[in-house]
């Protein structure tokens, strides 16, 4: 039963990943993950061109950080820094949300992992990455 | 002494002078040099043709830095019994700041200039044989990147910005006395690694003056950033501020008896402390404003630290009042007061207008605060004037009573308890609401016009790990009904995905005050409505046992044409009612005896029934009367979204129903 919450995730993180939400027609398929996937799409506009430029990337645990705020003039610091902080809190919230509605929500950590791994997989060419190692380009 | 606070000195202006990991000392007929700032050892001079000359030092300690084989190049170098020259002086790191340095043994005097690119240049004028002795420098166009080697591992750095002024040394036999500094940065820059704590364009004045008396330095710093902004995560700034401070050091600690910080758009901070160097903390400060403007102090100092995306684009206005006493790490006093101010949420859903607070908190004191406001709104619904009292023990605040009118009505509050245990913060309450009028409560919040009241009774209501609870039922009166609701649970209610569990159960209620709300069509009667095992999720359900079924009771039951229509418009084209198309056409109302519907809530399916027929089908209005009518019900399984759609479609007005 795991590994099948493990693979749904898994197709869930892919479809996602390729940004086509709306298309997301899988088993995990809640109010509240509809919400939270709505609202990571609606920010994906304005992250699309930080993720491009370098100034965020992926980190290794499933989440985004800054990576080059020097990429940023600074007097939008303040607002890419609450877009982070605001993604960030959506994706937990849909970690902890899927492992909620599959009845374990004890499996939110591995569910994370999984996830942060298929958005690195996924991650397009010239984006930053956070790995072991640090910051690397793909 | 004052030949080794020469040559310290000019070292240390060298080293500023140096980009990379050197710095230059020349020491003629010195051996090694020691100080507890300053250090030099192995250093040797070679003499070339043409009266240059090479000197090198192993090593060179200038405070905490540390520089290894520096060399320092003269091409012309004269020493003679009374002088050494250094003309045309190079650090072969910085090719393009080339100097002249002149000194004089028997005078002890020092001339020593350095000319760099674009202007830069640097003079030094020391006389160490005056009474006292001095040293004056004038800088023009110094680039400050110069000083990045100098600062502690980890701190901003300046990457950007040209210094010119002054630096004005005086000193006697115990060292420096007193020191003027009166520079002023154009085009400044720093960052940290990171990038969140970065500056750029700041222009900046700066005059330092200080004394040193016996053990202690004095010193009154005068800073005037003029221009530029500042992003100090997660704060952003611009100029212009500016800070007057007083600054005492003794060795031990560092004391701040003084200090006033003026803010353009805010108004003027006091500010005082303590910081002990060996514990490195901050054992005292105190933080004051009087007559602060809130907007901006709020929207540079407040908002930036607010959880939540409605939050950033909060505003507030008026007038604030602040005093803050901090003590051994913590906050011992503060006094907030507001005047005459108004808050409103970036989303529109809470403001509150004509606010004025008085609240005088103590870590270890019981007082109580008084907080008043006009008017106000929450989700559109209108406040009006309030006033209350908040008891304050530490951490633990209580209200003991308030009452909030909310439109003709009052919303009433007992026993509102907020504070902290371990890390998290809990509060609870009890209460009531008296009578609101339904028609302007339904106007406010963009609801169809409801008719009646809105009133009842809140028992306890408590908060905690985002769980919100409410023991007991929430009891209200709606549409001359009653509406209970219980086993009400929130969990995460102000986060992205609020989760809500609960049973809602109304009886009696008025169908024809209900109906004409909807505009479903008219149906005289009452109903009881009963939502079991509710579960929503981001406010939409995704579970639910409910069933609607005619009171018990004897009162006037008559059903419209147009609702008669909606409702076998609500099974769908499948499910279509059983109504007589001649019975119809004839008349505009019909009797009924009982109206029966359940729909069961699971997986975004419901499962509909209604009052058992002979076969599959099912009554949803069974007849009753002159003249009469049935509307059946076919379809036992109806997808929830479609459901709805049909609903908003029938609320329309524009969905016909399928009539046989």
């Amino acid at each position: 039963m795991k590994s099948l919450i493990k693979l749904m995730a898994l197709l869930y993180a892919l479809i996602l990943s390729t940004m086509a939400w709306a298309a997301a027609d899988i088993e995990i398929n809640t109010p509240a993950i509809t919400a939270l996937a709505q609202s990571m799409q609606n920010r994906y506009t304005q992250l699309s061109p930080l993720l491009i430029s370098g100034a965020v990337g992926l980190t290794a645990d499933g989440l985004i950080g800054v990576h080059d705020a020097g990429a940023i003039p600074l007097s939008e610091r303040q607002a890419v820094n609450a877009l982070v902080i605001a993604e960030n809190n959506d994706r937990k919230n849909l970690y902890q949300e899927i492992a909620r509605a599959n009845g374990h929500p004890e499996w939110a950590a591995d569910i994370r992992n999984t996830f942060a791994q298929r958005w690195i997989q996924r991650a397009q060419t010239g984006w930053w990455i956070q790995s072991a190692k640090g910051w690397q380009q793909k | 002494m004052s030949h080794r606070i020469f040559l310290l000195l000019f070292f240390a202006i060298v080293a500023l002078y140096s980009t990379s990991l050197y710095a230059v000392q020349i020491e003629l007929n010195v051996a090694d040099i020691t100080s507890p700032a300053f250090a030099a050892q192995g250093v040797s001079v070679t003499f070339v043709q043409d009266g240059a000359a090479d000197l090198r030092i192993a090593a060179l300690q200038l405070g905490e830095k540390k520089w290894e084989k520096v060399h320092l190049y003269c091409a012309k170098f004269i020493l003679g019994a009374d002088i050494l020259t250094c003309e045309r002086g190079t650090l072969d790191i910085i090719p393009n700041l080339p100097f002249t340095l002149v000194y004089a043994f028997s005078s002890k005097k020092i001339e020593f200039h350095l000319l760099g690119d674009k202007g830069e240049s640097l003079q030094i004028h020391a006389d160490f044989r005056a009474q006292p002795w001095q040293l004056n420098a004038v800088f023009l166009n110094t680039q400050i990147k110069r000083f990045a080697p100098l600062l502690p591992a980890g701190t901003p750095v300046p990457t950007a910005g040209k210094l010119s002024g002054s630096l004005k040394v005086q000193g006697g036999e115990i060292g420096v006395g007193n020191v003027t500094v009166d520079v002023h940065l154009l085009d400044g820059a720093f960052s940290d690694e990171s990038g969140l704590h970065a500056g750029e364009k700041i222009e900046l004045a700066i005059n330092v003056t200080a004394s040193h008396i016996e053990q202690t330095w004095l010193a009154n710093v005068k800073l005037d950033w003029l221009a530029g902004e500042v992003f100090w995560q997660p704060m952003y700034l611009r100029g212009s501020h500016q800070l007057q401070a007083e600054l005492e050091w003794d060795g031990k600690q560092f004391k701040l008896p003084q200090a006033t910080l003026s803010m353009k758009g805010i108004g003027n901070i006091q500010l005082s402390g303590l910081w002990d160097v060996d514990s490195k903390k901050l054992t005292q400060a105190t933080v004051s404003g009087a007559g602060l403007t809130l907007a901006r102090l709020f929207a540079d100092y407040g908002v930036p630290f607010m959880g939540g995306e409605a939050a950033k684009t909060s505003v507030m206005s008026g007038v604030a009042d602040f005093d803050l006493k901090y003590i051994d790490g913590a906050a011992e006093e503060v006094h907030l007061a507001l005047h005459d101010a108004a808050y409103e949420d970036g989303k529109k859903r809470f403001s509150l207008h004509g606010l004025n607070a008085d609240i005088p908190w103590g870590a270890e004191q019981i007082t109580r605060a008084r907080l008043s406001f006009n008017s106000g709104a929450l989700w559109g619904v209108p406040l009006g004037a309030t006033e209350l009292q908040m008891n304050m023990n530490g951490l633990e605040f209580s209200v003991p009573v308030a009452s909030l009118p909310i439109l003709d009505g009052k919303l009433s509050i007992q026993d509102f308890h907020l504070q902290q245990q371990g890390e998290v913060w809990q509060w609870e309450f009890s209460g009531g609401l008296t009578p609101v009028a339904m028609p302007a409560l339904s106007a406010a919040l963009g609801w169809p016009e409801m008719q009646g009241s809105l009133s009842g009774m809140i028992p306890h209501v408590s908060y905690r790990d985002k769980a919100l609870k409410v023991d007991g039922a929430l009891l209200f009166r709606v549409f001359d009904g009653r509406v209970v609701v219980s086993s009400l649970n929130m969990y995460d209610p102000f986060g992205p995905a609020p989760q809500l569990f609960g049973n809602l159960n109304m009886s009696d209620l008025d169908l024809g005050a209900l109906t004409q709300a909807f505009s479903f069509g008219n149906v005289q009667g009452r109903i009881d409505v009963n939502v079991n095992a509710l579960e929503l999720v981001n406010w939409l359900p995704v579970r639910f046992d409910a069933s609607v079924a005619s009171s018990a009771g004897d009162y006037r039951k008559k059903i419209s044409q147009k609702a008669v229509q909606n409702i076998s418009s609500l099974g769908g084209a499948g499910a279509a009612a059983a109504v007589q198309r001649s019975v119809m056409s004839v008349f505009e109302n019909f009797g009924y005896n009982r109206i029966v519907l359940s729909c069961v809530l699971r997986n975004g399916v419901c499962a509909m029934d209604g009052e058992p027929t002979r076969d599959n089908s099912y009554y949803i209005v069974k007849g009753g009367g002159i003249p009469a009518i049935n509307v059946m019900g076919y379809n036992h399984s109806v997808d929830w979204d479609e459901l709805l759609n049909r609903l908003k479609r029938v609320i329309k007005g524009n969905r016909k129903a399928v009539v046989e």
